[in-house]
C-alpha cells in the first residue's frame, strides 16, 4: 500500500512541476491582474465610501467630468461642455452623444439625472451624500442635457463630480437589482464591465467593446486590454513577491506597503513611478475641548517640538515628504501664508512657549499647570505607519514635557472608537481635492463628533466655510478658505504630519500605466495600459 | 459501539449550541459598531444612526440572539451586513477550497510523518533519527506563516516554480494542482513534526514487545516485521493525535488561506472579522467549531472501534 501511495505522490509531482513553472512565471494573456489589499464591501457608487470601491467604479463608470494629473484642472468627461449660471446655483451639462453602457443601452440625460438623485437622496443613505451639495433638483432638458440646480452656490461641486461617488448608472439595473446592485451585477459606461465579483477574492471585468470616450488627459480613449482581475491579496509580502514574480501586474496606492518602495525600485522585474501630486495626508489631531488640548500653548508647544522629517523617514523609509501645512501647497486653494504659520521644529522654543504658559516641570518629567499634567490620550488605527509615528512623536513630545499615552485600535473597533469623546487627540489619513474640501469635512461644527472629531466649535470658522462653499468667484472662495486656513494654523489645531506618496508598481509587462492618485485610486481609467506579451 | 457514537452526538448538541452563544456574545462585546464601520470614516451621525436602525442593531440583544437562533434552526445564517449575499451562500462557496486545503495538506504529511517516526525508532540513536527528530521540532515550532512566507519567497519567486496567489481551480485540474501545492506544503509541513514525534515514541514502545521478536524469530524481513507487526500496533495514539491535529488544522488553515489567498472559510471568518461583519463572522465561527465537532466525534468513535476500552456502557 505505501509503494503504491509514493508511486502516486511522484507521479503527481512530476506532473506538477514543468507546468508549474510556466504557470508561476506571468499571469494569463491579455488580461492585467491588479492586486489589492482588501476589497469593497459593495460597488455601488452611491452606497461606499471605500477607496478599494473606487479602484473597480472608476474602471467601469465614467462621472460628468474628469480629473486632469495635476489634481485640480477640470476635464470633460461624459458632458463634453458645461456652464454655471452667474449666480452659480445652475449647472448645465451637454452629454456626448455616442455613450452606451455595458449592456449596449444608449446613455442619456436621464440616467444622469436619476445617478445624481439617488446619490444626493437621503433614502440611498449614502456616506457621502454631502459631497453632492444641497441639490434642489437634477433634470434631464432633453436627452442630451442635464440641469442640475443647487439651492446655495457649491464651489467644490465640479471637482466632487470627478469622484466616483458621482458614477453615473443604469437606472434599469439598479432597481432590477435592488439592494445587490454592485453586488451581484453593475451596469455602468466605463472602459471595463462587470463579469463576475467574488467577494475577497477577486472581481473580473472584460473590455468594453466599443468605448472611445475616455477623458482627454488619457493617450488612449479606448481600452488595450481585453480584461482585468482586481485579486485581493491581504498578507503584504505576498503581494510583494507576486508583483516581482509576475503573478499579479499592477500594485499600486495603499496597497503598496511603505518598507517595499525603496527596495522594489533596485527590483529588475517590476517599474515603479510615482504620481508627485497626491493629495492624502496623515495629521495628529487635538480634541480642543479637553482639559489640557484645549489650551493653545500645549497646541503649539507639540506642533514645534515634533520632528515630522525624522518622522516622516523612519515611518515612510524615505519615501514620502513631512507635512509642513495642512493643505497640500499643490492642491487648489492652499495658502501660502497658512503655510508658513504652521510652526517648524523647534523643541527649545516649544519649552519657552510652555513655560510661559505656565506649564512647570514636574518631577517625572511632565509638566503640570494647575494641579494638570501635560498628558494626552491618543487614539489611533492599529497600523504600522500609526505605530512608528506615534512612537516617535512620543518621544519627542517628552522631551518637552508633554505625555503622549497611545492607545491604538484595530480597525474594526477604530472608527468606532473614534467617535467617541473619549480621547484627547487622534491621527488619521485622509484624501481630499482642494483645501475647501478637505476643511469642510472635518471643521463643520455640523459635524461633530465625527468626522469634525477636533470638537472644533466655531461660529466664524462655519462662516468661512459657508462663504467658501457658496463662493461663486474662485478668488473669493480662495479668499474665505485662505482666511479659514490661517485661523487653524493659527490655533494649531492639527499637527498636520505626512504626506503619502502614491507610488504605482507595474510588472515588466506592463506598458502605458501611470499613477494618478484620485480618491487614492492609482490606475483611475487605465486606458493608456497595455500588455506586451 | 452505536450506542458509542449516538451518546457522543447527543453530547456534541450542547458544545453546538454553546458555541452559537458565544460566538452571538463575542461579536456583541466587541466594541466594534458595524454601522460605523459600513458608513465609513467621513459618514456623520445621523446617517451612521439611520443605518443603525437599518441593520437592526437597535432592538434589544435577547431580542436579536432569539431572532438568530431562530433563523438558524431554520438553516438560515443570515445575510452578510456588508454585501448582502447570504452566509450560507458564501461559506457554500468556502468549504470546499478549505477542505480541499486539508484534504492536499494530509495525503502527504500523514504518510510522512509515519514514515519519518517508524524511520526514527527502528534507527534510534543514530545519525538518521537525530535528523528526524530535527525535522520533526523544526515541523512543529515553524510558525505556518513563517513557513508560508519561505516557501513562498524561495519556491514561488526566486525559484518561479509554483504560484502562491489563491486558487486557480478544482483539485484535479493541472492548475488546481499547481496552486494548492505550496499552501499544502506549508499547512501539511505543521503537522508532520508531532505525528513524526508521536509515531516514534509508539513504534519504539511495540518494537521491544514479545509478538515483534516472534516475528523476527520467525524470519521475516525487517521491513515487514517493521510495517506490519510494530507500526500497525502502534497506530492507536498516532490516530488519536491525528484527530486532534486535524482540529487545530483548521487554525493552520486561517492562517494558511490568509498568506496564500486561498479563498476558504479560514480566510472568509478573518475578512469577516476585520470588517466587522457580525453574521459573516458568526456563521465562520459556527462552520469551523462544527468542523471541530465533527472531527472529534469521528475520532472518539475511531478510537473507540481501535481500542474497545474506550466504550461507553
Amino acid at each position: 500500500m505505501m509503494k503504491r501511495f509514493w508511486g502516486a505522490a511522484l507521479l503527481a509531482a512530476s506532473a506538477l512541476l514543468p507546468a508549474g513553472q510556466a504557470l508561476a512565471q506571468a499571469a494569463p494573456r491579455d488580461t492585467l491582474v491588479i492586486l489589492r489589499e482588501i476589497d469593497a464591501d459593495r460597488y455601488d457608487p452611491a452606497r461606499s465610501a471605500a477607496t478599494a470601491a473606487g479602484d473597480a467604479l472608476f474602471l467601469m463608470a465614467d462621472t460628468l467630468v474628469s480629473m486632469d494629473w495635476d489634481q485640480r484642472t477640470i476635464r470633460p468627461g461624459l458632458a463634453e461642455r458645461w456652464e454655471v449660471s452667474p449666480d452659480g446655483k445652475t449647472y448645465t451639462f451637454h452629454l456626448r452623444r455616442d455613450v452606451k453602457f455595458c449592456d449596449g443601452k444608449p446613455m442619456t440625460a436621464k440616467d444622469v439625472a436619476y445617478s445624481i438623485t439617488r446619490w444626493a437622496d437621503p433614502a440611498t443613505r449614502s456616506p457621502v451624500r454631502y459631497r453632492a451639495g444641497v441639490v434642489e433638483s437634477v433634470t434631464a432638458v432633453d436627452d442630451y442635457t442635464v440641469e442640475y440646480k443647487l439651492k446655495e452656490p457649491y464651489s467644490e461641486l465640479l471637482n466632487q463630480l470627478t469622484q466616483y461617488f458621482a458614477s453615473i448608472v443604469d437606472q434599469a439595473t439598479v432597481e432590477k437589482l435592488g439592494d445587490n446592485f454592485g453586488v451581484q451585477g453593475f451596469n455602468g459606461t466605463g472602459p471595463y464591465c462587470w463579469a463576475s465579483w467574488t467577494p475577497r477574492q477577486e472581481l473580473v471585468m472584460t473590455r468594453h467593446e466599443g468605448y472611445n470616450w475616455g477623458p482627454p488627459i488619457f493617450q488612449n480613449p479606448s481600452p488595450q486590454i481585453g480584461r482585468i482581475v482586481m485579486r485581493v491579496i491581504p498578507e503584504a509580502n505576498t503581494r510583494i513577491a507576486a508583483i516581482q514574480s509576475g503573478q499579479g501586474d499592477v500594485l499600486g496606492g495603499g496597497y503598496l506597503p511603505a518598507f517595499a518602495i525603496e527596495g522594489l525600485k533596485r527590483v529588475p522585474t517590476v517599474r515603479m513611478q510615482q504620481q508627485p501630486i497626491y493629495f492624502y495626508d496623515i495629521f495628529f489631531g487635538f480634541r480642543v475641548d479637553k482639559p489640557v488640548a484645549s489650551d493653545p500653548a500645549i497646541r503649539r508647544a507639540a506642533n514645534l517640538a515634533v520632528n515630522k522629517d525624522a518622522i516622516t523617514r523612519a515611518a515612510y523609509f524615505g519615501t514620502a515628504a513631512p507635512a509642513t501645512e495642512m493643505i497640500n501647497p499643490a492642491a487648489q486653494d492652499a495658502d501660502a501664508e497658512a503655510g508658513r504659520m504652521i510652526p517648524r521644529y523647534n523643541p527649545d522654543e516649544a519649552k519657552k512657549v510652555l513655560d510661559a504658559a505656565g506649564w512647570a516641570m514636574g518631577p517625572d518629567g511632565v509638566r503640570v499647570k494647575d494641579g494638570q499634567r501635560a498628558s494626552l490620550l491618543v487614539y489611533a488605527l492599529q497600523q504600522q505607519i500609526n505605530n512608528t509615528m506615534l512612537q516617535a512623536m512620543q518621544a519627542d513630545l517628552r522631551r518637552v514635557g508633554i505625555e503622549l499615552r497611545i492607545q491604538l485600535w484595530d480597525a474594526t473597533v477604530g472608527w468606532g472608537k473614534l467617535a467617541t469623546q473619549e480621547f484627547d487627540a487622534f491621527t488619521i489619513s485622509y484624501p481630499y481635492v482642494s483645501a475647501t474640501d478637505a476643511l469642510s469635512l472635518y471643521f463643520a461644527s455640523g459635524n461633530r463628533p465625527t468626522p469634525n472629531r477636533m470638537n472644533w466649535n466655531d461660529p466664524e470658522t462655519d462662516a468661512l466655510l459657508a462663504a467658501a462653499k457658496t463662493a461663486t468667484d474662485p478668488a473669493a472662495r480662495a479668499e474665505a478658505i485662505g482666511k479659514l486656513q490661517r485661523r487653524l494654523a493659527d490655533a494649531n489645531v492639527w499637527i498636520p504630519m505626512i504626506r503619502t506618496p502614491m507610488w504605482l508598481a507595474t510588472s515588466t509587462r506592463v506598458e502605458g500605466a501611470r499613477p494618478h492618485g484620485i480618491y487614492g485610486v492609482s490606475v483611475y481609467k487605465g486606458l493608456d495600459i497595455r500588455l506586451t506579451r | 459501539m452505536g450506542r458509542h457514537a449516538f451518546q457522543r452526538l447527543l453530547m456534541a448538541i450542547p458544545v453546538l449550541l454553546g458555541v452559537v452563544l458565544v460566538g452571538f456574545l463575542l461579536m456583541q462585546v466587541v466594541p466594534s459598531d458595524p454601522a460605523v464601520v459600513r458608513a465609513g470614516p467621513s459618514a456623520t451621525p445621523d446617517v451612521v444612526a439611520a443605518i443603525r436602525r437599518d441593520m437592526g442593531l437597535d432592538e434589544p440583544l435577547y431580542q436579536q440572539f432569539g431572532i438568530y437562533l431562530w433563523r438558524l434552526l431554520h438553516g438560515d445564517l443570515g445575510v452578510s451586513i456588508i454585501n448582502n449575499v447570504p452566509v450560507m451562500q458564501e461559506l457554500g462557496n468556502t468549504v470546499g477550497p478549505t477542505l480541499e486545503l486539508m484534504f492536499a495538506s494530509l495525503i502527504w504529511a500523514i504518510p510522512l510523518g509515519i514514515a519519518l517516526g517508524t524511520a526514527g525508532a527502528y534507527w534510534r540513536g543514530t545519525v538518521v533519527d537525530r535528523i528526524i527528530t530535527a525535522i520533526a521540532v523544526a515541523g512543529g515550532s515553524i510558525p505556518v506563516f513563517f513557513l508560508g512566507l519561505l516557501l513562498i519567497w524561495y519556491v514561488g519567486f526566486k525559484l518561479q516554480l509554483l504560484p502562491f496567489t489563491g486558487r486557480a481551480g478544482p483539485l484535479w485540474t493541472s492548475e488546481g494542482l499547481q496552486a494548492i501545492a505550496l499552501p499544502a506544503i506549508a499547512l501539511g509541513g505543521t503537522f508532520i513534526g508531532p505525528v513524526a514525534r508521536m509515531t516514534r515514541t509508539a513504534v519504539l514502545d511495540v518494537l521491544g514487545v514479545d509478538h515483534v521478536r516472534t516475528a523476527r524469530a520467525k524470519g521475516l524481513g525487517e521491513f515487514r516485521v517493521v510495517t506490519r507487526h510494530a507500526l500497525r500496533n502502534a497506530l492507536i495514539p498516532v490516530v488519536t493525535l491525528i484527530g486532534l491535529q486535524i482540529g487545530f488544522l483548521l487554525g493552520g488553515a486561517v492562517v494558511t488561506e490568509t498568506v496564500f489567498s486561498w479563498p476558504g472559510v479560514g480566510r472568509l471568518a478573518v475578512g469577516a472579522i476585520l470588517s466587522a461583519d457580525f453574521p459573516m463572522a458568526q456563521g465562520t465561527i459556527i462552520v469551523l467549531s462544527l468542523g471541530f465537532i465533527i472531527i472529534n466525534l469521528v475520532v472518539d468513535v475511531l478510537y473507540a472501534a481501535l481500542d474497545p476500552r474506550m466504550r461507553t456502557g
